[in-house]
């Protein structure tokens, strides 16, 4: 009877996680990170070499070789981790999200263990700041474009009560005419360009575009298919960017957060 | 091919194929094309026949292919697929429309264009239905939850659904084409991105499918390990599903506690697999990480404990009058229809087909396992919500048994994949038969063909609707619980 089912619920312990945990916490993204200890040339170029997208790649500027990787294409395969002798390892934390493409790169010298100075902004991660970026609430619009559906289970999570967005005034809506935000997962499929271009225009300004996942971010994996357009900056304007494949839900909600935040600076 | 239960290649010929399916006793399991080297093109049958016999059919098309629609409905999307994709004229086909392409497919952009190609066309005619009172209701691609894209056409008198015609390939991604020329273990990165929520599935299907194509047999540590990643996916995939159909009839308790016991599972996945959905851990001959004994001890008691909560609480939502109101004969696919649609998984098993890949084509560790499967026959939203249930609680059991007989040793073998050979495998993944066809060319996919269940259910959708009311659809789409991506590939 209903009345045992919310017996039930009421007899389990709470399961709420404080969003000081959660935000810039990627554990089990399975995205790399670089151990500056034990980065040498040698093990960069084995790192880059087992890569099966460019997301690992050597660049040289000024003469220094650097270890260059973009979140933005990993999809946390974890070749690199099991091929380059300790020097990467699976990131807990430092993974960007939620901000500008060129953002969800970041570098290394390969051969001077250090990293260039990373555009990372760090998240105001009090309760009164996030309300205060909300103002009242944020109405988000998830589009998938062509996912595998893996970014929209880990999106489905968000509004389980370990995550429970709807603390932050966070809603997803069922109509773009009702949202701020669209949250668009890629890749990008002929099949479902036009119709994203529409959900786009149909969604009231000042509104935000945000991509989520590597196909999302760069096409991933499908980037180059003859079925495929590619990322979603392809088609529509994208203010920020969630990396991961697929990108935890604290990943999400940091990179949904930090999407304000960017917004609140730059207005 | 000594791997999986038993599958004879070189069965037949095409004419050999239709005969038996003619015959009636085969359940058509898979038609798919293939290009040969001369760039003519080649159809392939796979059939089930009696006493759970995978047999594979095919030959080079010579100008039109008969149709097997004609003789088993179940054919009839693989038809239209090969007729996009490949251009074979298909004869005697009742309804030749376009599958995979839509308007405005630009034109030159044909996948593999074989001697035969036919212009591309996304033109689209549904059917028309007339009468007083008939309207027509459009719904999708872009749908109204968090869920994949899809289009739907209702046409209704009032509340009441007289037909219901599917569009669907929004997320067709050219996966397989995407696998041609990879090197075979990259291969389950795709693989793994065909339907997110079920990527162990579709990983352990394609690695089994090059382990039975080099001969090789993954040690008994790797099999546990599998099994308990399948039977986890399982439990993952129904608990969503039973949450999801109750907050389709609007009971919101059960749903969110449901979310709570999914996210417990993909926690304790984190914490002892590293991974929230078991990607990257498969590998062509066997698994990539090991997981040490408390690890597993760990993860079987949190296992172990959602179960009994899940059983619980489903056990008292199924005891509600109103869910059981909505639920009882609401979106009855009827047994003869599911056999004729070639149904499988729990939607089959809801209608009272008794078919189930790790009991009838037994692979892995399943292969010295005596399962208890359970059946139901009603076909309607309650039994594909009991079988759920049901199956939740012996995936469970499973876990459990795996992690208490847990042999020790190696968890993979190398695979000596840099040769040239062909595979097939089938696992039975949460949602019904996957099954991955392989032909290796000197290391590299030659050619990967992806037959998912949601592909062979989505037909069978639209034949539950009829008389039910518009508003129980997203209640009967979600007891179907088929995946967009994992059918459009």
């Amino acid at each position: 009877m209903i009345f045992d089912v919310a017996a039930h619920s009421l007899a389990s312990k709470k399961v709420l996680l404080p969003i000081e945990q959660l935000l810039g916490d990627c554990t089990g993204s399975r995205m790399p990170e670089v151990d500056c200890g034990r980065l040498n040339f040698g093990l960069a170029c084995q790192a880059v070499a087992a890569c099966p997208t460019t997301a690992l790649r050597l660049e040289e500027q000024n003469g220094i070789r650097q270890l260059v990787l973009d979140y933005g294409q990993c999809t946390g395969c974890g070749n690199c981790i099991e091929t380059g002798g300790g020097a990467l390892r699976a990131a807990a934390t430092g993974v960007p999200s939620g901000v500008a493409r060129s953002a969800l790169i970041r570098r290394w010298d390969a051969d001077h263990c250090s990293e260039f100075a990373a555009q990372q902004v760090a998240m105001d991660t009090t309760a009164r700041k996030i309300r205060a970026l909300l103002g009242r609430a944020l109405n988000i619009r998830q589009v998938d474009a062509g996912s595998c559906n893996g970014c929209e289970a880990e999106i489905g999570a968000l509004t389980s009560p370990y995550y429970d967005l709807e603390r932050l005034g966070i809603h997803f809506v069922a109509s773009p005419k009702h949202a701020d935000m669209l949250l668009v997962t890629g890749p990008v499929t002929r099949n479902m360009c036009e119709a994203l271009r529409h959900t786009y225009e149909a969604t009231p300004s000042p509104k935000l575009v945000v991509a989520v996942g590597a196909c999302g971010c760069s096409g991933g994996f499908f980037q180059g298919s003859y079925a495929v357009i590619g990322a979603v900056g392809a088609v529509i304007p994208v203010d920020g960017y969630i990396p991961g494949c697929p990108p935890t839900p604290a990943m999400l909600l940091t990179g949904i957060l930090q999407v304000l935040q960017g917004r609140a600076r730059n207005s | 091919m000594s791997q999986q239960g038993h599958y004879s290649r070189n069965s037949g010929g095409i004419a050999e194929a239709l005969a038996l399916l003619k015959a009636g006793n085969s359940r058509l399991v898979s038609l798919f094309g293939s290009i040969e080297d001369d760039g003519t093109p080649s159809v392939h049958y796979l059939l089930d026949a009696e006493k759970h016999e995978y047999r594979l059919f095919g030959g080079q098309v010579q100008g039109v292919l008969p149709s097997a629609t004609a003789i088993t409905p179940s054919a009839s999307w693989y038809e239209r697929e090969l007729h996009d994709l490949y251009g074979i004229e298909i004869e005697g086909h009742p309804n030749l429309q376009p599958l995979v392409f839509h308007e405005g497919w630009p034109a030159g952009v044909h996948p593999r264009s074989g001697c035969c190609n036919t212009p591309v066309s996304g033109e689209y005619k549904f059917l028309k239905v007339d009468g007083e009172g008939v309207c027509e209701v459009p719904v999708g691609p872009v749908h109204a939850g968090i869920i994949e894209p899809g289009h739907f056409r209702f046409s209704v008198v009032g509340d009441t659904v007289l037909h219901l015609e599917l569009r669907h390939f929004y997320t067709h991604k050219g996966t397989e084409a995407r696998m041609e020329g990879m090197q075979v273990p990259s291969g389950v990165m795709l693989a793994e991105a065909v339907s997110g929520d079920n990527c162990f599935a579709h990983a352990v299907a394609y690695c089994q499918a090059v382990e039975n194509a080099f001969d090789i047999s993954v040690p008994p540590r790797g099999r546990a390990l599998r099994l308990i990643g399948l039977e986890l996916e399982r439990m993952i995939a129904h608990i969503t599903d039973v949450g999801a159909l109750c907050g389709d009839v609007a009971f919101a308790v059960p749903s969110a506690y449901t979310a709570r016991l999914r996210e417990a599972l993909l926690r304790a996945s984190t914490r002892f697999a590293g991974t929230r959905f078991w990607r990257g851990l498969c590998r062509p001959g066997g698994m990539r990480r090991d997981m040490a004994w408390d690890e597993a001890r760990a993860l079987g008691e949190c296992v172990a404990e959602t179960a009994r909560d899940f059983a619980e609480l489903a056990q008292k939502s199924l005891e509600t009058p109103s869910v059981q109101n909505r639920f009882e004969t609401t979106g009855l696919l009827k047994r003869d229809v599911a056999r004729a649609l070639a149904v499988v998984g729990p939607v089959a098993r809801a209608s009272g087909l008794r078919l189930d890949v790790r009991r009838d084509h037994p692979y892995g560790r399943y292969r010295t396992l005596a399962l208890d499967i359970p059946h139901h026959s009603s076909g309607d939203v309650m039994a594909r919500a009991r079988i759920r249930i049901e199956e939740t609680a012996i995936s469970a059991r499973l876990i459990a048994q795996a992690i208490e007989e847990m042999p020790s040793g190696a968890i993979a073998v190398p695979v000596p994949w840099q040769a040239s050979a062909e595979g097939f495998s089938a696992v039975e993944s949460p949602r019904g038969e996957l099954l991955y066809f392989l032909r290796v060319r000197d290391g590299r996919i030659q050619r990967c063909h992806i037959k998912s269940p949601s592909f062979q259910n989505w037909p069978a959708l639209p034949m539950a609707m009829p008389g039910n009311i518009i508003a129980d659809f997203p209640l009967i789409n979600k007891s179907f619980n088929l995946s967009y991506s994992g059918c459009d590939r």
